[in-house]
């Protein structure tokens, strides 16, 4: 099945996610840190009018940090009833990956853990990580509060 | 009637919340309702409204298709029926077989509501329906002698609901008479054979009907009967007069030979429900003219006519005007409005700036003043919005007479629930989660609180125990007493388990007060027995800390061999509260101005540290303090001060300082939540968002109360 995705950079590497999962792409406005939070949420933002969590990917992912350029956006996911935003370092484009062009993620992955990972899509010579959004904010996360 | 949703081809979705919303108050309709029929005996008129709600409870499900819900409240409804026609007396096992069936079509529309099959057994509750009804034929019932009863069968022989062909209209016009308590009768008259001009009789008949209600339709047709002389005719009147008022006015004219009344359902055409025969000619009264029955008949129909419950009745039929909003409607109306305030106050800005720039401009001066009504404006309509949201606490208070009575009668006990102060008001969100304390509350009254009826004649107590439930308001919060006459907490008893489990010290002296409250400790449980009702004994620190979160209080008072009374309060809304902003490093805190005592001052000379927990003394007294900073990990930032800003807050008994770096001020702030992901985060109640549109934090007082007192005792040991 053909898969339409938002596709993003974080240093040299690019993602992915499901664009029917994307509400919006926006500039990183003022981040309120939350103390006592795990250390992948950057903190929390006004979302006109709502406060969502937004998640440091490169600490998600375990990728050294990075300071704010011109280019950096937060995408704001919606899952189900659950919104949240996710700081990347640039967005690209929004593109369509054909089926034959999408595989499973290679058994050892670039240094991120696997679960966050669904698939690998092929774009000409690139490679995109196509990240399992639902991981981003779950499980662990649950484990590392009642810490 | 029941339509298969898939054939319909409408999409029942959007009908579907209507639906479920209409559906739960007939259910909670029939839930109270069937408690006070329990209280109450045979009330007809009671019994009449049950029935009401069975029948549309069944419609409405049939509508959409949801068929275990129809075959359950048409049971239920067909019970209903046999009780209303006087059939059989309400007894226990009926009582709870209905309030059995509410329960079930509650968990049938629980498993709607998520879209999921219903796969809810009903059978066996049909089942046991229907063994109930068959058992009225059996027995005959008490307060009507068999004559009566016979006379009454005779009248009602072979009498069918006529098809009058109803138009949509018609059937409309009818549920909607029904609805607003009107009566919808059909006349059946039979002439005289030897009466002439039947059809000039039969007019006069229609006139009479039309001076007394609206004449919905006529079998057969008007021409028909006026161009003919039919023998038999047969009216369909929505009128407010009763059966025998109508019937007596009609026997006025000659030549009839017989004048039937009965109520129409409005749905014989179209619904087989009601062509099951004789059984559903429902409540009616018969007149024979040459039977002489005129003496019989009232008395058969008096029971269903009585009017002791009259009041009652215009009580529950007044129209209440209200309209259903989905509640994320109005946090979005809620969130506009912030969002709206939050542009004002850069409009403010710009004009400030604005009258910098130039002082003397006229123009400037008018955006100001036009500013300012903006801003009346706006806190008029956020007030307003918030009003909307604000509940009786009626809706809580509604599930615990069954609570009550199930518990009771598992108990063993006698209990009655008096419940008042049903109409106070108070914030949606406040309602939603207080449901649970206040149940756990009346849970340990009915099995802790009152005594068994043995025990309580032993005590020469009445054998019925009384819980009762009160909200008021008071100031800005509002109180809920939750009280039992039962034997009272033993506080010796308390104290000794205190100390067995290590929860105090041996030598600790304590206030009745303190001891009592001992039992909102974590792990602390009196009851020698752990029951299924009260729980292990883990619920009362679960009370006080759910009742803490909401930023309210809970206190106890009792009376050995008295009673016991439980004293909650809490805030009006949870949505907005005065709050004191202070500053830490870069960021700024809320601090809820409920909990703030003073703010003080401090040289840092006068701070010492105890076991790690910075103090100072306060008029006498050592005051332990919390570094926001520290205990937030705020980053580092430059603070050459030789004094500390304190913020003394306290909650109950308990106080303590928080040091913070600078007061910025006293505001209203509306609370949000942090989210499912944020939520229960140590010491962060929730947060706000200020004027410029940044996210601020909101500290949970209680929490760093409990965290501060735990540290003590483990600093003590």
């Amino acid at each position: 099945m053909e898969e339409q995705l938002v596709t993003f950079n974080l240093g040299t590497e690019e993602f992915g996610v499901d664009i029917m999962k994307v509400q919006e792409i926006i500039r990183i406005p003022a981040i309120t840190r939350v103390p006592k939070a795990p250390a992948y949420i950057e903190g929390v933002i006004n979302l006109r009018g709502n406060i969502i969590p937004v998640v440091d990917l490169r600490t998600r992912f375990h990728m050294p940090a990075n300071a704010d350029t011109d280019l950096s956006r937060i995408v704001v996911l919606q899952m189900e009833k659950r919104v949240f935003g996710v700081r990347v370092d640039a967005v690209n484009e929004v593109l369509r990956l054909s089926e034959e062009n999408i595989e499973p993620p290679p058994p050892i992955a670039v240094g991120m853990e696997e679960h966050f990972i669904r698939n690998v899509g092929k774009v000409g010579d690139r490679i995109l990580i196509l990240i399992n959004t639902d991981q981003i904010m779950d499980e662990e996360f649950a484990d590392e509060i009642a810490v | 009637m029941s339509v298969d949703p898939q054939d319909t081809g409408i999409d029942l979705g959007e009908f579907l919340e209507f639906y479920l919303l209409d559906s739960q108050e007939q259910i909670e309709r029939l839930g109270s309702g069937l408690l006070d029929l329990e209280k109450q005996g045979n009330n007809i008129t009671l019994i009449n409204d049950l029935f009401r709600s069975a029948h549309s409870l069944k419609g409405a499900s049939g509508t959409m298709g949801f068929t275990p819900i129809v075959m359950l409240t048409h049971a239920a409804e067909d019970l209903l029926d046999r009780l209303r026609q006087g059939d059989a007396v309400v007894n226990m096992r009926m009582i709870d077989t209905l309030l059995e069936v509410t329960d079930r079509v509650k968990l049938m529309l629980d498993q709607v509501r998520q879209g999921a099959e219903i796969t809810v057994e009903f059978n066996d509750l049909a089942g046991a329906l229907k063994t109930l009804i068959q058992g009225i034929g059996q027995e005959e019932p008490a307060g009507m002698a068999p004559a009566d009863r016979a006379a009454e069968r005779q009248g009602n022989q072979g009498v069918l609901s006529r098809d009058f062909a109803l138009t949509a209209m018609e059937g409309e016009s009818i549920s909607n008479a029904l609805v607003l308590g009107r009566n919808v009768w059909q006349i059946d008259v039979d002439f005289s054979s030897e009466a002439v001009m039947k059809s000039v009789r039969a007019v006069m008949v229609i006139q009479k009907a039309e001076n007394m209600g609206t004449l919905l339709k006529t079998a057969p047709g008007r021409e028909t009967i006026e161009a003919e002389n039919s023998a038999k005719i047969s009216l369909l009147l929505i009128s407010d007069e009763t059966a025998n008022e109508i019937q007596e006015e009609i026997m006025t004219i000659s030549e009839l030979s017989a004048v039937h009344i009965y109520p129409h359902s409005g749905t014989a055409s179209v619904d087989k429900d009601t062509e099951e025969g004789g059984q559903d000619a429902e409540t009616g009264a018969t007149m024979d003219k040459s039977a002489q029955v005129e003496e019989a008949s009232p008395q058969a129909v008096a029971p269903r006519t009585a009017l002791p419950a009259a009041a009652d009745q215009s009580k529950n039929s007044a129209p209440v005007q209200t309209i259903r909003v989905d509640t994320a409607r109005m946090d979005n109306l809620i969130n506009m409005a912030g969002e709206m305030v939050i542009t004002r106050t850069r409009l403010v800005q710009i004009g400030q700036d604005l009258k910098n720039t130039y002082p003397n401009d006229h123009q400037v001066s008018q955006l100001n003043e036009t500013n300012m009504y903006l801003g009346r404006l706006m806190n008029d309509l956020q007030e307003g919005i918030m009003r909307l949201r604000m509940v009786p606490i009626g809706t809580v208070f509604s599930r615990f007479p069954r609570l009550v009575r199930d518990l009771a009668h598992k108990t063993e006990k006698e209990i009655s629930l008096d419940i008042s102060g049903e109409e106070t008001e108070l914030d949606k969100t406040v309602v939603e989660v207080i449901g649970d304390p206040i149940m756990h509350l009346i849970r340990n009254s009915v099995d802790h609180g009152v005594e068994t009826p043995d025990e309580r004649q032993a005590a020469g107590k009445p054998t019925e125990g009384r819980i009762c439930l009160d909200a008021y308001h008071e100031g800005n919060h509002i109180v809920i007493l939750i009280s039992d006459d039962g034997h009272g907490l033993n506080l010796e008893k308390i104290k000794t388990k205190a100390i067995e489990k290590g929860l105090i010290d041996e030598r600790e002296e304590l206030s009745e007060r303190e001891t009592a409250n001992l039992i909102f400790l974590p792990g602390f449980s009196t009851a020698d027995q752990v029951t299924d009702i009260s729980g292990r004994g883990v619920g009362m620190d679960v009370v006080k800390k759910a009742l803490n979160n909401l930023g309210g209080s809970i206190d106890i008072d009792t009376r050995l061999g008295k009673g016991t009374t439980f004293t909650i309060r809490l805030p009006l809304t949870l949505a907005i509260i005065q709050a004191l902003l202070v500053d830490v490093g870069e960021e700024i805190y809320a601090v809820p101005l409920s909990s703030v005592l003073e703010t003080l001052l401090v040289e840092k000379a006068n701070v010492k540290s105890v076991g790690n927990v910075p103090m100072i003394q306060l008029r006498g007294n050592t005051l332990p303090m919390i570094s926001l900073r520290q205990k937030f990990e705020v980053p580092e930032h430059e603070n050459e001060d030789a004094n500390l800003c304190v913020v003394v807050v306290g909650l109950g008994e308990k106080a303590f300082g928080l040091i913070v770096d600078e007061l910025r001020g006293q505001q209203e702030i509306v609370i949000k939540s942090l989210g499912d992901h944020l939520n229960n985060l140590p010491g962060i109640a929730g947060a706000t968002i200020l004027g410029d549109g940044k996210v601020t934090l909101i500290l949970d007082i209680g929490a760093l109360i409990q965290e501060m007192v735990a540290k003590q005792r483990k600093n003590l040991t």
